[in-house]
């Protein structure tokens, strides 16, 4: 197996786990409460990066590092929220859509261009939200 | 309409302007850098929310489950940028990775005894599909 998939896979392994863990944690502590906890968990993580790599100090690059934290963490309490009122087989694949949106807005605002897949997979997405909504 | 999808919804919102914020930021800086920054948005919203909530009733095991939500999500961020970094091909292993919740759907039926209706089961099937094909960059 090559080293990328077997990298690949270990990722998919690990969101996998992450959002169990993200539903029973959600059964026992509030959304906000596990978005502190998950902050927590960040920690060791980012003292590994700093300890082994070069962290790029570019101010525009960094500002928006940080607001994208504050974003994503305002989500990830809207995750928990979801995981806590509803099932994880349910959330899991529906949050996962988040690119539909990052793909919509590249196109209006960055003037990127979708290729049919994307496309394609935009109007599928819609599609299984409708029928989940139901 | 039932208030999972409802909270989903919000959670597409701000992800997917992350993600736009990620195509931004990633021009300037390493994405292992992002990482770390992003840990510092993090870090600034946890006095704001525990103005708005305490800790203390969290068994152990609840708080050692939370700690550790953070920490594999961390790991397949890695992961995933150490894929990218041995060749993978963009276009192939970020919709790869986009098929993660077929864990998660495996462990809650395992674990947690949940159940899907049919109809769900569709629905489930073509968000998985849709967010493979969403991640699909050919490249620009």
């Amino acid at each position: 197996m090559p080293k990328w998939l077997r990298y690949a896979l270990l990722c998919i392994f690990w969101w996998g786990v992450f959002g169990f863990l993200s539903k029973i944690g959600s059964t026992k502590a509030s959304p906000i409460q596990m978005q502190i906890l998950f902050t927590i968990g960040m920690l060791p993580l980012v003292a590994a990066a700093l300890l082994r790599r070069k962290i790029d100090r570019d101010r525009v690059g960094a500002a928006y590092g940080v607001l994208i934290g504050v974003l994503a963490g305002l989500g990830g309490i809207g995750y928990f929220a979801a995981m806590q009122a509803g099932k994880a087989s349910l959330v899991g694949p529906v949050t996962s859509l988040f690119p539909l949106l990052t793909v919509l807005l590249a196109v209006g605002i960055l003037k990127e261009r979708m290729n049919r897949i994307q496309l394609a997979g935009v109007v599928l997405g819609l599609i299984s939200i409708a029928v989940l909504s139901v | 309409m039932p208030a999972w999808i409802l909270y989903s919804g919000v959670v597409i919102v701000f992800w997917g302007v992350v993600g736009l914020f990620q195509k931004l930021g990633t021009n300037r800086i390493s994405a292992h850098s992002l990482v770390v920054w992003l840990t510092v948005g993090y870090i600034v919203l946890v006095p704001i929310l525990l103005a708005r909530t305490g800790m203390s009733g969290l068994g152990r095991m609840t708080i050692l489950i939370g700690v550790l939500g953070g920490f594999t999500n961390g790991l397949g961020a890695w992961y995933l940028f150490a894929s990218l970094e041995a060749g993978a091909k963009a276009s192939i292993a970020v919709p790869l990775t986009a098929l993660n919740p077929l864990l998660t759907i495996i462990l809650a039926l395992g674990f947690l005894g949940e159940r899907l209706t049919l109809v769900q089961w569709v629905g489930v099937a073509a968000a998985l599909i849709a967010g493979a094909m969403i991640s699909y960059e050919t490249g620009a």
